[in-house]
């Protein structure tokens, strides 16, 4: 008996996390196809934390460790950048392997800061995960507009429209700027002004970012989708604008 | 290499090659098809064209060198390479600016601005296609910087800047700064084994091989240190004594094999050096910086080879090869047309060659009824005597254009030729070798009764035998020749001094003048040749070759020792294709049977061995009764097949559920997977180790094939395939793709830290490290398979009797691995099937109807000509010392016990002389070098006063 090895063989277990993720997926994700290369490991900025990497987690997920892959905690540390599928020989999913992993564990022992950003979201109208409310943004949107049609001339009669009806684009925007850094949104108004195109932020469903995304909380991933999706047609908004 | 293929093919009177063409469409059916060529211009006429090179001199106008990977530039009067045939010139019109210079300068008048696109048509009875391929272009994979970044090359560039004909010369140098590489990556399977980013899901066969070579070659070139590592998944040196080569560059060259595949290459601006990340094995992440990456591109079909199979109505497979069943691997999908090389899947050039022959061997069948039709056979006049009469010299100098005019005064050595003894006649020519210059030649020769004939000019390995020929046409014995190299030798290497090289030349004259005097006629032995051949082992090799000389109507006697046609593929049952092994051997064994040609012998081996080539008497006994009986044939085939090796490792034999890979595919045919629960497999058992270093090359694939119909019969059946490297080349590699896909867990070990086995109970443990995770694995199993590897037959015996020569393993030598990979170095003996190497069926049929074809080259001649450069011993004067019977490399030389002299069959010997040199009391001659005649050119040279 060799201690502490990983036991193999024998029966075949019944199904694994790796099965039912294959279910899933189109071509289930080509995940049995891996040539253990490591060419995605090899461009992956989360490899080694923890010790693991991307090859290492599809092989523990390959051999049916199931345990193991639901106690670590290098799910969260991808970052769904998809440099790794983008080189694999095989085209292996791996981000929606590691997606649909962290989807499996208890919504109370994912990261816990992720899960408070996405509750914040779904409390709100405006689905900011800093909480913002649709007055405070509505008022730092045309304070720091005034500021800039009054410093800059050129720039007098830019807008920053909020729920203007049947505007060509519907822009999003992620909390933090209107929060701690207001100047930042100026540099994307003076572009839009300076196209002449015609835009608009919504007083509600306005919040670009998506923790319940990162969490893999899919119920409520979906619910703002559809919140932001609401808010465009309302407005009879052509393109919704992802600024994220 | 490749250039003496390329002379015979370009002076060969029975091949006739039509350049610059395209075969636009094909009718009509085996046997007499209709071809269309579209003819497209070259602008020079090749049959003027000597070759010179000087409208090449003069073009002002330059273009990209497409060879050369477009590292250098080349001008619009061109020729691809220096070995090109036919050697002549063409103009790229897109290039050419029109301005007359080439005409001006070409003396022999070739250029023809006005040549037009033409179309023409042959009859043909059958055809083959070779279109070849094209290395995959990486542009697209804009990860890897080819393109962007000067010192990432393809490996098809670095074979051009290591060759000597490339852009710098054969010196080692990276494109960006031309400065010596002190390090160099290359990154294998880029264009191959990827679905993703470039959809070529097969292996390219040649890869590894070729990055392995290149990395030894660079090592060569550049003294001092240079880092080579090769970035890849698994090394497939599986081709015969290529693991021995891969062997020798990691453990004596140094040549680093990194198993990682990188995912980015990214440059240093400033330096130009290349930054290439990975993660090892274990998972760590490393950098390193290379002065130049080399991307290891696969093979893939060029488009204009796919457009060709359409027009010609040939069905492809998904890849674009040509589409073939694995028992029939040369033939197309349209009767009478066959195929070889890359066309027909990726593969080397021991393996196109082979390819190449088998394809000639089923052409040439379909047409055997037509043998001698529509061919030109050479006249030779009777010879003139020339016995008693004194030597009358003439001598020919050639100007080569101005490759010997311009630089030695051509004049001066004519008038010089004339003041030697014995010379009546001397002459200069622009192009001695021209086809006019041969007619003036022989004219010369009758109108001044000339008996020795010298021509000072180029190389005689390239020449020789031609001006030889133009002697014999006009019935002057071929061996009353002498050549002068006053180009190769002299010119060319003399260029700034042209005194003193026109002095040289004629020393060099003179000296060939000294030769000639001493020069007589020989007669070369012509022996009649038995058409009867012998193929010894009757496997699938041997029962195709032959079936094929069966039905090229020779006879044959094929002689087996077992009581049963088929050999080792009686235990076999299916191809990894699903080919149905049964019921091929039997149809093939019922076809030999059937054929009147072949006679066979069961229960029959070879007890004895005389004659030489094409006069072979061999012994054999006969049934159970050993019945003697001797067999007159003209060639022989050697057949003799391998078998599975018997495992000594992994407690095989000590337990029913250990059993060799050919053993568990007898249990799946018969009962099954079905009470399968976890299957493990162990590769390379007996193969890649210490006492026998070669792949096997047919267990991966065996394993993999075994594997996956475990997974179709019963797919919660777990299997393990335990490797060094997945060897499943070619095509096969979409098979092991298949098996991962169906859930086969693939792990590798290393060769130092093997695999534990432990029989516990009815149960068998497994233990290894998982190469990912870098964790022992434990595998509880109930059927252990070993992939035993190959050995050849017990040919000791055999060898022994027929002086058959065969390598370290025991796998019998061909004459020359790449240019003749079937014939045997003895001539008339012919070699295919695993006897030569480990090889699968399809493998073994093309090569069995390769060795069939070269067969026929000799069979179908009623007589063959002996070279009468042999060697002669004076017995008299003999020691019987014995060191010729030790120098001699083809084991020639022979001492008579009962006349007590030491023999040299001229039949059999090859005329090297490496016995004529070593023999201490120099009574061996060498006819055509004799002692004498050697000497007489050193006298002749000193009589000049050095
Ligand atoms: C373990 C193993 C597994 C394989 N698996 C596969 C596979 O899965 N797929 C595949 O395509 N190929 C496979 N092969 C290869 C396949 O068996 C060979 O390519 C093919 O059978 C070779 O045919 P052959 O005629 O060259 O040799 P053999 O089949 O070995 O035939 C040689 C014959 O010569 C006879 N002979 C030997 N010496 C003498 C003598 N002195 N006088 C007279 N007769 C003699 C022998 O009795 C035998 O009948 C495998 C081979 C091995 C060893
Ligand atoms: S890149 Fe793809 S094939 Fe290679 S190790 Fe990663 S997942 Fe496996
Ligand atoms: S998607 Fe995740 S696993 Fe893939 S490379 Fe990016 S961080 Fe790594
Ligand atoms: S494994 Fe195959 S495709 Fe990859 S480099 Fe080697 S030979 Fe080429
Ligand atoms: S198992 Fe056989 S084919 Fe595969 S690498 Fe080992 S010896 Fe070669």
């Amino acid at each position: 008996m060799a201690e502490g090895a990983i036991k193999l063989g024998g029966k075949k277990k019944k199904s694994t996390i790796m099965d039912m993720v294959k279910e899933i997926l189109p071509d289930g994700g080509n995940l049995n196809a891996c040539l253990t290369c490591g060419a995605c490991s090899s461009g992956c900025p989360a490899t080694g934390l923890e010790g693991m990497d991307a090859r290492k987690f599809l092989r523990m997920a390959a051999l049916g460790m199931d345990e193991e892959i639901m106690k670590s905690n290098w799910p969260w540390m991808c970052t769904m950048c998809q440099r790794c599928i983008y080189v694999c020989p095989m085209k292996i999913d791996i981000p929606q392997l590691i997606f649909n992993i962290r989807s499996r564990r208890p919504r109370d022992q994912r990261p816990k800061g992720i899960v408070a950003s996405c509750d914040m979201a779904m409390k709100g109208e405006t689905l900011s995960a800093m909480g913002t409310s649709v007055e405070d943004f509505q008022f730092v949107v045309e304070d720091v507009l005034g500021e800039y049609q009054e410093a800059q001339p050129e720039f007098a009669d830019m807008e920053a429209p909020i729920d203007k009806k049947g505007a060509e684009f519907f822009l999003n925007q992620n909390s933090r700027e209107p929060v701690t850094e207001p100047d930042e949104m100026v540099p994307l108004w003076k572009i839009l002004h300076t196209a002449g195109v015609s835009w608009t932020y919504g007083s509600k469903a306005w919040a670009a970012e998506n923790y319940c995304l990162f969490i893999a909380d899919t119920e409520n991933w979906k619910k703002m989708l559809h919140q932001q999706a609401d808010m465009v047609h309302e407005l009879g908004c052509k393109t919704y604008l992802n600024t994220e | 290499m490749i250039s003496p293929k390329l002379v015979e093919v370009g002076r060969h009177n029975n091949i006739e090659l039509i350049t610059n063409s395209e075969v636009k469409g094909v009718d009509g059916e085996p046997g007499n098809f209709t071809v269309t060529l579209q003819n497209n211009p070259r602008y020079i006429n090749p049959k003027k064209c000597t070759g010179c090179g000087d409208c090449a001199k003069r073009c002002p106008a330059s273009a990209v060198n497409i060879i050369n990977k477009g590292y250098n530039d080349r001008r619009a009067t061109y020729i691809e390479y220096a070995q090109a045939v036919p050697l002549a010139f063409a103009i790229d019109m897109d290039a050419c600016i029109g301005c007359g210079l080439c005409e001006n300068v070409c003396l022999a008048k070739a250029i023809s601005y006005s040549d037009k696109v033409k179309a023409t048509e042959v009859t043909v009875g059958s055809m083959i296609l070779a279109p070849g391929t094209k290395a995959y272009d990486p542009s697209q994979l804009d990860y890897l910087g080819y393109g962007k970044y000067p010192n990432v090359v393809t490996a098809d560039g670095f074979e051009r800047i290591l060759s000597a004909g490339g852009p710098y010369f054969g010196h080692v140098m990276r494109p960006l700064d031309r400065q010596e590489p002190k390090s160099i990556a290359w990154l294998q399977c880029v264009g191959s084994r990827d679905t993703n980013r470039c959809g070529n899901g097969y292996c390219s066969s040649v890869c590894c091989m070729y990055a392995t070579k290149e990395a030894m070659i660079a090592k060569e070139h550049i003294h001092g240190d240079l880092d080579c590592a090769i970035f890849n998944m698994d090394m497939r040196t599986f081709g015969k004594d290529y693991e021995k080569y891969f062997l020798r560059a990691r453990d004596k060259a140094g040549v680093r094999f990194v198993k990682a595949r990188v995912h980015t290459v990214t440059e240093n601006r400033e330096t130009g050096d290349l930054n290439v990340r990975y993660a090892t094995d274990s998972g760590e992440m490393k950098e390193e910086t290379f002065s130049m990456v080399v991307l290891s591109v696969g093979l893939t079909i060029p488009d204009t080879a796919v457009e060709l199979a359409k027009r010609l109505n040939i069905d492809l497979d998904r890849y674009n090869f040509s589409k073939s069943e694995p028992f029939a691997p040369v033939e197309t999908s349209r009767k009478g047309i066959y195929t070889c090389g890359v066309f027909q899947g990726p593969k080397d050039i021991p393996g196109s060659v082979t390819e190449a022959c088998a394809a000639a061997c089923l052409a040439g069948s379909e047409l055997s009824g037509s043998r001698g039709k529509d061919i030109e056979v050479v006249q030779i006049p009777k010879q003139i005597d020339v016995t008693g009469q004194d030597p009358r010299i003439g001598v020919f100098v050639c100007n080569c254009g101005i490759n010997i005019g311009g630089i030695v005064n051509v004049p001066a050595v004519q008038k010089y030729a004339e003041s030697l003894p014995y010379v009546v006649f001397t002459d200069s020519n622009l192009f001695t070798c021209s086809q006019d210059t041969q007619e003036k030649i022989k004219e010369k020769i009758i109108e001044h009764k000339l008996n020795r004939v010298i021509v000072a000019s180029c190389s005689p390995k390239t020449h020789e035998a031609m001006f030889m020929e133009t002697l014999e046409a006009c019935g002057l014995n071929r061996y009353l020749f002498e050549m002068a190299n006053i180009r190769n030798q002299n010119s060319w290497i003399h260029s700034k001094s042209p005194e003193l090289a026109t002095q040289k030349a004629k020393d060099l004259v003179r000296m060939a003048v000294g030769r000639a005097a001493t020069l007589y006629p020989m007669q070369e032995k012509r022996i009649p040749v038995n058409h009867r051949a012998m193929v010894i082992g009757g496997g699938i090799a041997g029962m195709n070759a032959a079936l094929n000389l069966g039905k090229q109507n020779f006879e044959v006697v094929l002689i087996e020792k077992e009581p049963e046609l088929g050999g080792f593929a009686r235990k076999l049952h299916h191809t990894i294709e699903g080919g149905d092994i049964q019921e091929y051997i039997r149809k093939l064994s019922a076809e030999v049977m059937a054929n009147d040609k072949v006679e066979v012998l069961l229960d029959t081996e070879v007890t004895g061995f005389g004659g030489y080539k094409g006069n072979f008497k061999t012994d054999v006994a006969v049934g159970k009764g050993r019945e003697t009986r001797n067999i007159e044939h003209g060639v022989i085939v050697v057949a003799t097949g391998a078998v599975e090796y018997k495992p000594k490792e992994y407690g095989y034999g000590e337990s029913d559920k250990i059993i060799t890979q050919v053993e568990l595919g007898d249990l799946l045919e018969g009962k099954g997977a079905k009470d399968l629960e976890t299957v493990v497999m162990i590769q390379c058992v007996g193969s890649r180790n210490e006492s026998m270093q070669e792949c096997s090359r047919i267990c991966c694939q065996n394993a993999v094939k075994n594997a996956l119909v475990i997974k179709k019969q019963n797919p919660d059946t777990q299997v393990f395939i335990l490797y060094r490297d997945i060897r499943t080349y070619g095509l096969m590699e979409d098979y092991y793709k298949e098996a991962r896909g169906l859930g086969v867990i693939f792990m590798r070990f290393n060769s130092d830290d093997p695999p534990e086995v432990k029989v516990e109970g009815d149960h068998i443990s497994v233990i290894t490290t998982d190469h990912v995770l870098q964790q022992k694995v434990e595998i509880l199993a109930d059927l252990l398979t070993l992939s035993a590897g190959m050995r050849p037959s017990d040919t000791k015996k055999l060898s022994g009797i027929m002086k058959l020569n065969s390598n370290q393993e025991g796998y019998y030598m061909e004459a020359h691995v790449k240019l003749r990979p079937v014939d045997m170095p003895g001539e008339g003996i012919f070699l295919c099937g695993t006897a030569h190497g480990p090889k699968l069926i399809t493998e073994t049929i093309s090569q069995a109807q390769a060795a069939a074809s070269r067969a026929v080259t000799f069979l179908a001649k009623p007589e063959i000509k002996l070279s009468a450069i042999t060697a002669k011993v004076d017995t008299q004067h003999c020691v019987k010392c014995l060191t010729c019977l030790r120098t001699c490399p083809f084991n020639v030389p022979a001492f008579n016990t009962e006349t007590k002299v030491i023999a040299i069959d001229e039949a059999m010997c090859h005329g090297c002389g490496a016995c004529a040199g070593a023999c201490p009391r120099q009574t061996i001659q060498l006819g055509f070098y004799n002692d004498e005649q050697i000497t007489c050119k050193i006298d002749a040279l000193l009589a000049g006063g050095m």
